[in-house]
This record gives C-alpha cells, structure tokens and sequence, in this order.
C-alpha cells in the first residue's frame, strides 16, 4: 500500500533537494547521494523496518539506485531513489538497513561503483576482471549473433 | 596337525567370516533401505541384483588408491589396519554353538569389548592423518564418543555377568538354555531386571559401533565422510568392511547376553546343538535388521546431545541398575 | 593446516575493500569466544561449494572453537548466469525461460512476478481463466518445492527416510504440471497477458485424484519426520531468527513467518486469483528451525485447499488476452511481486518502450535469507549449520542468478 506523498515529504523535510513523487512504481522520494544515509535514518525512524529490495540502474547517464523499503505494521512502502556517477562511490547503508549487505555488493560489482563503510566490499557473485555486467557499455553477443556464428 | 597351524586356520576362518558377511550385509543393507524409501535397491547384476556387491568390491580393488600430498603418510596407510586388525580380533570369543567357536576364553565379555575399543583409536588416526579438517573433526568426534559410552557399554552388562557368575560368552548362554513356566524361553530380555539394561547396551553399542542415529565420525550430512573423506580404492573398503563388521558384532553380542545365543529352546537338545550357528546367525541378522531399520528412518543426534545423554544419563543409570540388579540377585539366591 | 592459498575475491572495481576471505566481516555478529571460558585455536573451515548439505553451491566459511561456530561468511556467485543481463536481450514472452532458471525448483512464481510487472505496462484484461491457472500453477508448483525441501531438510539432520517419500509425491505433482505446460521444471508457461495452454481434459480428475491421497502422505511426512523425537531436538530452539532480525534482514515468506509476522504476498497485494481464494496464513512463534518446519508443512495443506477451490470453481473463458505476437510495453519503471516458495519474488522492471526490456531486476528472497546466516550460526554447532541452512530453504539459483 502507497503512504501519502506528504507524509513522507515531512519526513524528508530536513534534507536538501529531496523530492517526492508519486509514480507507477509507487511512492518515490528522490535525494542527492550524499543525503541517502540520512533519508534513511529518517524514514527508518517512522517505521520502514525493513529494506526489501535495492538495486542500480545504467541509465545511460549515471547509475540510479532504487532502495526499496517497507513498513510491516504499518503495511506501507516507499522508494527511495538515488543517482551515482559510474565508478563513483556509495555509502553502504547496511547500519541502518542490514539487508542491504549483499545487494549493494552485488550493485556495485554488476555496475562497477565503489562502496564506502561496508564490512565486507568484495566481490558477491563474479570473479575478478569480469566487466561490470549491467552496465549498457558492456555487450553480450545477441541471439542473432549467436545463431550466426 | 599342530597349535599354530589350527590357530591360523581359525583366524582365516573368521576372515572369511567378515569378509562374505561383510558383502552379504551390504546388499542385504542396499536392499533393506530400498525397500524402506520405495525403491527397490539393487535390481541388475545377478539374481536380484545380488551380484552387486561383489562387483562393487572387484572395482573397489581395481580402483586407484590415491593418497594426497599433505597427509601423514604412515598414520594414513596404518589407520585402515588400526580399524580392520581389532575388528577381525572381536570374532574370537563369539560362540557360534557350543563347539563352534575361536577360542573358549574365560573373559570373553571383556576381551570382545576391548577389541572393540581399539576401533576408534584407528578412526582417530585416520582423521588426523587425511589432513583434512572435516576427516579431523570426524576423528575427534569418535574419540570423544569412544571415551564416554565405553563406560555405560561395560557397566550396562555386569548385572549379566553378577547372575551368571562368569564373563564367559559360553556360559552366559548356557545359563539362557531351558523354558520359562515350559513355554517361553529362558532368555535374559525376559527377565523384567535386565530390560534397563537392555535398553543401554542398545543405545550405547550403537554409537560404539558408529550406527545410525549415533554415525558421529561418519556423519555425511554434516562432516562430508568424517573420517573416510581422504580414503579411496582398498584402504577405504576396509573401514567400510570393518563398519558392517562391528555391526555384526555387536548384534551378535546382543544375542548372546540376552536372546540365548545359538540355544532355541522349542527343539531338542541334539537339533539345536547341530543347527546351533544357523540360529546364531539368524538371530544376528534379525538384530542387524533392526539396526537397518533405524538407519533408514532415524535423523542422526547432535554431538553434544550424545555427549550430554552418554555423560548425565546412561552412566548414573547404570551405576544405580548395579546396585539395584546385585542386592535382587543377593536377596533372590 | 589452513594455511593454504585461496584466491582473494576482491580486486578490480572493489579493490579498495580488500579483504581476507577467511576472516568473517567486522560488524556482523561474533559468538562470545570459548566456552565456559576456554578458549581454543580456532579453526576455518571452507563448507562448499562441493558439500553434500549446502543445497547446491553455497558456500559458507564457518571459524570454529571445537565444533562451536564463532562466525560465518556466506560466499555465493558460484552458479551465476547473468539472468538480469541476458533479459534486457530477450523478448519479454521469452524473459520467462531465464526465470525458469532462477529458482529452478519453483519456476512459475518468478514467471509470475514477470508477467504482472509487464502487465502493469501493457495496458491488457488478462481473463479470469488466465488468473486462476496462473494460482493453480503456482500452487501446485508451491507444493512440489516444499516436498523438495521437506525431504533435504530431513537428509540435514541425518535421516534418509522421508526423502524419498517426498519425492514420491513431487512426482504425481510434476506429471500434472507437465500436462499443464508441457514441461516438469522449465515451464515459461506463465506469459504476459495469460498463460500458455489451457488446462488440458481429464487434468482436473487427476488433480482431485491427487488431492484425495494428499492430505493423509502429507499426515504420513509429518509422523516420519517431525513426529520424531531426535528430529525435534535438532531442531527446537535451533537457528532463532526473531521479529526484528527478520526484519533487519530483509527475510521474506516462510522464514519472516516463522518469526510471527503476519505477512503473505497473497493476503497482503493479493494477485491472480488469491482474492477470491479461502486460505490462512500459517505464523510461527519463536522463529526456531522448529517453527519455520511448522510454518512450511501447514503451507502445505493450504496449498492443497486452494488447489482444490482452484479446480471446483475453475472459470470458463479464454486462457489468454490480446496480445501483440511482439510485446512492446510503453516505457515507465514498475515492481511487481509475489509470494513465492522461498519469500517475495519481486521484479523491478524498466522499460523503454521496445520489444527488449531496458533493465530487470530480480529479487530473489533466498539472498536475503543467505545474507541473515552470518547472522544466525554463531553459537551454533557445526550439525547444526547444515539444519539452519536447510530450515531457511535457500536457493542458490536465485541467489547467483
């Protein structure tokens, strides 16, 4: 279930250039990388216990990443988005949002950004000298050019 | 013919002995679990598959016998043997029948627990010498487990040994010959103050010969193989061999303290003494089934459960059903 | 002994956080070390890829005092595919066949999850049929993932029995999936705008068939396995996962449940069919391995009371809506999920407007529940790492990806 954009703009108030939209994918509030920790700390405090999802984006530009979050007692979601420059570096949120351990190191592997204050910023899931994988700059030989081999 | 050449002969009789059973308990094992899990075991090498085993040994003997790099080269050849020697040894005092038998020996009790015994020391070898951790752990673990139910095994029997008046395997049979009100037999697992005893000797012969719920040092879900990770070809056919081996001792000790042995007491005295080893043997199987049974349903307990029941629970138990069993005795004669 | 050499895992981009694979993370949880004060050299041993409990290639770093763990590190990758690259290649009615492989037990749920987030940028009326076939599938297929992991999570505490009675079982209801979509484990039968076939004559009398007999095995499981007493040692009070390392932890479906949190996909975003559906959401209390065995075992019965509501009121109509032969869903950012067999499929779908998704993201609950064992097995002992392992029912096609 979607919680009023205003609630969550309150909750952001205190942060600079933090937007809140309602969107198709649901309550979206948009804040600068520097404030993700802080957007958060803020949300977590009003009770989004529990961080379900979070993954980046190559939009062609820049990286965006999607920290998904929900309330169970209050059965409520919301989005946070973020954007990050490639081969820029993210703060891990993993004090606030333990959860966030393995897919943030998934992220910045798959989409070659670096990790800031994480326990553990290896490697998840490839081995050394793989490309980052969703990044749109790295091509994988299509079923055309695999049928044409 | 003279003494040595006898007692050679006899050795290689109980060679034999483990060996064929050995074989025959594996397809019998394969075939009772695969009845168990609705399946049916091995079906295409001979006669119901009863080829398979026999195939299998040929290629374990043909199979390459890798020995890795870091282990302990010695302790890794000699541990198969610490494993197999004492578990061949513990056939010498089994009384078969009254005239079947190795040896007539006076301690038979004692010197088949002791040989027994000595197994661990071999698995513990063999863990330390894979250089291996899970083969470590799985060593430890039989050490740890040998030194706590040794204790309750032995004391678990002595009411047996106080009514009878000897340790002699021979004689605690004997003394099961005859019926009970002439229709039930004399045996000891009818006699209501050897049931607590029974029930320890169970559950403690169990983990000392490594049986399901109790296969700590095996333990595959958890140790990998435990002790035999490292093991391949022949070296690791003997501790397979010599497992069903003490599987079979120990289910022939149980017959022995407490289902009168080879006696059957229905037929006459001349009937039982010639078919005596064929009972024997029946008996045993009956009891290695019964272990099959439990290893095809039972989850396996943690260590430190075992530890925790062998220390706190059969150990006082024990102690207290001696006291208990000798005053009855005392009181009764 | 472990002075061997194993490869370090960081380098390249995440060089800077170079870190000793034998040392578990700073920060996570630490059991206190020793026992009753004594204290031990520690130990690490490598569990995985290659053990025989470890459900497929999970590997777990475990440093033991004795036999007691003092702290873990779960290290996963070893079976990935690239499942969310190869999709932004694939047509959508084709992105199916990947997510088939994620969670290689349960396939039509990720499927599921796909074809509602396109749906949601389709602008299409999938058809009633549609909807209760997409609930039958996935919960016949609810079934056969949970008699995998009842019969694995047996073989972890050691006994053999109940595995292949579980598989006995799985194999009535794999026959009948494979009517349904022609296929036992790759399905792709869930597709944008319905689903591939329709149910074959004569599927339902086999279902009910099945169902008949269901209830009474699945009584039969539950003597065999949890009706014995060494299994509920190993298990009572073994592996707590609380409320609020749940929620920490991001642990979804039977697991979050176990803990007492009342949350189901299907009861809290209903989709499909679930609206109409009658069935109870089963909740544990402590959150022990005991409680989530509980919580998966009722699931079952409640699998098998919607298959049967499924059946009896199964909708006349067509199977699947209009379709163009090239999905081009208009561009825009949604999530979709579902209750899958492991927690909450989520599918985080961008698209630009063409026949190629721009980019999937594939939340795989398992991941979740991985990341939480470095949590959980301090102060455990080594049997009972493989019992926490197989009670939080891990994945690790969906972990990899």
């Amino acid at each position: 279930m979607l919680p009023a954009t205003a609630d969550i703009k309150r909750l952001l108030a205190a942060i600079d250039g933090a937007t809140v939209a309602e969107e198709a994918l649901g309550v979206i509030a948009r804040v600068p990388l520097a404030a993700v920790n802080e957007a958060l700390g803020a949300i977590k405090a009003a009770g989004y216990e529990s961080l379900v999802d979070f993954d980046g984006i190559d939009t062609g530009e820049l990286i965006e990443l999607t920290y998904r979050l929900r309330s169970f007692s209050l059965d409520l979601e919301v989005h946070v988005k973020s954007t990050v420059a490639y081969g820029g570096t993210i703060e891990s949120v993993w004090y606030e949002y333990p959860s966030a351990l393995m897919p943030e190191r998934e992220t910045a592997e798959l989409l070659g950004i670096h990790l800031a204050g994480h326990p553990n910023p290896k490697r998840l899931l490839t081995t050394d000298g793989v490309e980052p994988l969703l990044r749109k700059d790295v091509a994988i030989r299509t079923v055309e050019e695999v049928k044409a081999r | 013919m003279n003494a040595i050449g006898i007692g050679a002969l006899k050795v290689l009789a109980a060679l034999a002995l483990m060996l064929v059973n050995g074989v025959v308990l594996i397809y019998m094992l394969r075939k009772v679990l695969g009845h168990l899990h609705l399946r049916l075991g091995p079906t295409h090498v001979g006669w119901k598959g009863t080829l398979q085993t026999t195939m299998d040994v040929l290629k374990l003997v043909t199979k390459e016998d890798i020995t890795p790099r870091a282990v302990d080269r010695w302790l890794f050849r000699l541990a198969p043997a610490m494993v197999f020697v004492p578990s061949l040894m513990a056939y010498a005092a089994l009384p078969f029948s009254d005239s079947w038998r190795i040896t007539n020996l006076d301690a038979g009790l004692l010197y088949t627990f002791t040989a027994l015994s000595i197994v661990p020391i071999g698995v513990l070898m063999a863990g330390w010498a894979s250089a291996n951790k899970w083969s470590l752990l799985g060593g430890m673990r039989a050490a740890a487990q040998q030194i706590a139910y040794e204790v309750p095994l032995l004391l678990s029997v002595l009411p047996i040994v106080m009514l009878v008046g000897s340790a002699n395997l021979g004689t605690i049979v004997e003394a099961q010959q005859g019926t009970l009100f002439g229709v039930l037999p004399r045996w000891f697992i009818l006699n209501p103050l050897f049931w607590p005893t029974f029930l320890i000797f169970v559950v403690a012969s169990l983990v000392e010969s490594n049986q399901t719920p109790f296969d700590m040092s095996e333990a595959e879900s958890e140790l990998v193989s435990g002790f035999s990770t490292e093991y391949s070809s022949m070296k690791f056919g003997l501790l397979y061999l010599s497992e069903f081996s003490n599987g079979f001792i120990i289910s022939a000790l149980g017959v022995t303290l407490f289902f009168g042995g080879w006696t059957l007491p229905w037929l006459p005295a001349p009937v039982v003494s010639a078919l005596g080893p064929l009972i024997f043997m029946i008996k045993t199987y009956i009891g290695i089934f019964v272990m099959m049974w439990i290893r095809g349903t039972y989850p396996r307990v943690r260590i430190d459960q075992v530890m925790q029941l062998g220390w706190q629970r059969l150990i006082p138990i024990s102690l207290v059903w001696i006291v208990f069993s000798g005053i009855v005795i005392k009181v009764w004669s | 002994m472990n002075g061997g050499s194993e490869e370090t895992l960081a380098t390249g981009v995440l060089g800077e956080g170079r870190h000793d694979p034998g040392t578990p993370p700073a920060g996570l949880r630490r059991a206190p070390a020793g026992v009753d004060g004594l204290t031990t050299e520690h130990l690490i041993i490598n569990m995985g890829p290659q053990h025989p409990s470890t459900h497929g290639v999970l590997r777990v770093l475990v440093e033991v005092d004795g036999e007691e763990v003092v702290a873990a590190e779960v290290s996963v990758g070893y079976l990935h595919r690239g499942i969310e690259k190869l999709a932004e290649y694939r047509r959508y009615d084709a992105v199916g066949t990947l997510l088939d492989r994620g969670d290689y037990i349960s396939g039509m749920m990720a499927e599921l999850a796909f074809a509602l987030a396109t749906e949601q940028l389709m602008d299409v009326e999938v058809p009633r049929k549609a909807h209760w076939l997409r609930s039958l599938a996935s919960e016949i297929n609810r079934i056969t993932s949970h008699l995998i992991w009842y019969g694995t999570f047996g073989l972890d505490a050691g006994g053999m029995g109940q595995f292949l009675y579980g598989m006995r079982d799985r194999e009535a209801l794999l026959d009948i999936l494979e009517a349904l979509s022609g296929s036992r484990m790759m399905f792709n039968y869930i597709r944008p705008g319905g689903v591939l076939a329709d149910m074959p004559t004569g599927l339902d009398a086999k279902i009910r068939a099945f169902l008949g007999t269901f209830d009474q095995y699945l009584d039969e499981h539950d003597q065999l396995l949890g009706g014995n007493e060494i299994f509920q040692a190993r298990v009572k009070g073994v592996g707590v996962i609380d409320r609020s390392t749940a929620l920490a932890f991001g642990l979804t479906g039977s697991n979050l449940r176990g803990a007492g949190v009342d949350f189901d996909v299907r009861k809290a975003r209903p989709y499909a069919a679930y609206p109409e559906l009658d069935f109870e959401v089963p909740l544990g209390t402590n959150g022990d391995a005991w409680d989530r065995y509980n919580v998966r075992m009722a699931e079952m019965r409640q699998s098998a009371r919607m298959i049967g509501q499924l059946i009896d009121g199964m909708p006349e109509g067509p199977h699947m809506a209009k379709v163009p032969r090239i999905i081009r869903p208009r561009a825009g950012e949604v999530y979709a999920s579902v209750e899958s067999t492991r927690g909450e499929t989520g599918i985080h779908l961008v698209s630009d407007g063409t026949e190629h998704p721009y980019r999937m993201h594939y939340r795989g609950p398992s991941l979740f529940a991985a990341q939480a064992l470095e949590e959980i097995l301090p102060g455990h002992l080594i049997a009972d790492v493989v019992v926490i392992i197989g009670s939080t029912d891990v994945m690790l096609g969906e972990i990899d990806r």
